[in-house]
């Protein structure tokens, strides 16, 4: 099989913008986020589309305004938010295969609905790998991110294949609207007052502007009366409660360890439903027994 | 060693954690350490990852967790199979490279010469990783050390700095904004990320600081050195 090295080059990106591949499984010990993708179902999914392995990198893109140049014939896949798509100034879906031709420049102006949006291609992205993963984290990886002008290494068959769409799955946006997210009791969650568990579980709370990979804070605050506690595992989907009555939630890249109040934990499929929420976005969480 | 039985909190399906409702002590982070590698050896395919705290070790499974899991603890462990090494780190004190040195010195009331003493004689031990990648969490600063957070944090601490922070002592491994007050800097990578794994020293191990001049210092650094044993 031919595979011969190509690239694609970042004409525009917003910031935040990040290679993703499932991450570091095993470095927590060593203080290292797994740094795995904000959206693993929407991840997943364009791999699946793509017949990659399901570890293959891909472009994690989370504001719009991101344009991107392939020098060689790909295949191409998109899922997560619902975006307007421009493939060489014709209007694409946010979702599903796209042929690529040498030389095609494929655009993401706007988020209609969600925040976060995968650039997936065939073979995965080439791009550099630390400690087992091509993911990029601050301190592990040589750049944060992805910026204008960047050259990202991918294999090209010089064909392009024909995409029949009837033929294609659909991805489900329906997830980008709901506003329940399933939690369970963190380990520090007994320690509230019955009245604050209550207030937790049952109130609708306003995602804030304080957002990126690492954590969303929520809007209102939650006074407590929890002091902190000695200094303790988190993970993706731990909603932490300072003693300043801040409510944060963390996400792929948080630290491993932290020293405020676990009180909840998000089911790992419900993860997603919050990293795609934007600011201003309303949320509830459903607690599981 | 008769090992204290930790609480198991079954967080989600796939996230335990044992917790221990005691202050942190010696005996707890012994403890802690033997059963987390009990629990390498005895449930090696069952395990994603085990991560630990102060008061806690948390584990990560592929798939739920086993049924007859609290059950099958053995009643003792000998924390004397434990096998800590020491690590020596050098570290040049004061001037450009601990800038908070002489403000600490004058809050303590203690002089340079005495604050490098105390800081540079004590034995500290690795807890665990966290914070920052290679950020160790190392007890033993020696109480009159023990220095309140900056109100307003640092926008950016050096990568190689040595700092205290409330009751702890540490180096920050990457720059990072930071409230420690930064008292020297290590020449040596404590965290190196082409290597695996990037850091030596493992929990329990015991780490020791010993001052040098800023002639060493440039000379390490220009040797690239990595961390060395005692």
């Amino acid at each position: 099989m031919i595979k011969d090295p190509a690239s694609a080059i970042i004409l525009k990106t917003g910031p935040g913008t990040k290679i993703r591949d499932l991450g570091r499984v095993g470095f927590a010990e060593y203080g290292i986020a797994q740094a795995g993708p904000l959206d693993q179902s929407a991840y997943l999914w364009v791999n699946h589309l793509l017949r990659n392995h399901q570890n293959e990198a891909v472009l994690e893109i989370t504001q719009p305004g991101f344009s991107i140049r392939f020098d060689a014939p790909t295949l191409i896949c998109l899922a997560g938010a619902k975006a307007q798509v421009v493939l060489n100034g014709k209007e694409a879906g946010s979702s599903g295969l796209i042929p690529i031709l040498e030389g095609s420049k494929l655009e993401i102006r706007n988020f209609e609905l969600g925040s976060i949006l995968y650039l997936g291609i065939k073979w995965g992205f080439q791009s550099p790998s630390w400690l087992g993963s091509r993911s990029y984290s601050t301190g592990i990886s040589d750049q944060d991110f992805v910026k204008k002008g960047d050259s990202i290494p991918y294999f090209t068959n010089h064909e392009t294949t024909t995409i029949h769409t009837f033929s294609q799955a659909n991805w489900d946006y329906k997830y980008l609207s709901e506003s329940a997210i399933r939690v369970y009791a963190g380990p520090e969650f007994s320690q509230l007052p019955k009245r604050e568990k209550e207030k937790i579980i049952g109130y609708e709370f306003t995602i804030s502007t304080l957002k990126n990979s690492m954590a969303i804070q929520l809007e209102e605050p939650f006074p407590n009366q929890l002091s902190e506690i000695y200094t303790a595992p988190v993970y993706p989907g731990t909603i932490q409660l300072t003693p300043g009555g801040k409510i944060i939630c963390l996400l792929s890249d948080a630290q491993v360890t932290g020293g405020y109040p676990r009180i909840l934990q998000i089911h790992e499929d419900d993860i997603r439903i919050l990293a795609q929420k934007r600011s201003g976005n309303r949320i509830k969480f459903k607690l599981l027994k | 060693m008769v090992v204290k039985r930790p609480e198991l909190r079954k967080i989600t399906p796939r996230i335990w954690e044992l917790f221990w409702e005691e202050e942190p002590s010696s005996s707890l982070r012994n403890n802690r350490i033997s059963i987390k590698n009990w629990l390498e050896n005895q449930y090696h395919s069952e395990l994603l990852e085990i991560r630990q705290g102060y008061q806690t070790i948390s584990i990560v499974w592929k798939n739920e967790g086993p049924e007859d899991f609290y059950t099958s603890f053995p009643e003792y462990f000998n924390s004397e199979d434990l096998k800590p090494q020491t690590w020596e780190i050098p570290v040049c004190y004061g001037g450009n490279f601990g800038k908070d040195l002489d403000q600490l010195c004058t809050e303590k009331a203690i002089s340079k010469e005495n604050l490098i003493q105390i800081h540079s004689q004590s034995e500290y031990v690795v807890e665990f990783y966290g914070f920052l990648p290679g950020f160790m969490y190392l007890s033993g600063l020696h109480p009159d050390l023990i220095s309140a957070r900056k109100s307003i944090p640092d926008r950016k601490v050096e990568a190689g700095s040595v700092a205290i922070g409330g009751k702890q002592t540490g180096i920050y491994p990457l720059e990072s904004p930071g409230g420690w007050h930064v008292i020297g800097k290590t020449p040596i990578k404590i965290f190196d990320k082409d290597q695996t794994p990037p850091v030596n020293p493992q929990p329990g191990d015991f780490v020791r600081f010993y001052p040098i001049s800023e002639e060493e210092f440039d000379d390490l650094s220009a040797s690239s050195k990595t961390l060395r044993q005692s």
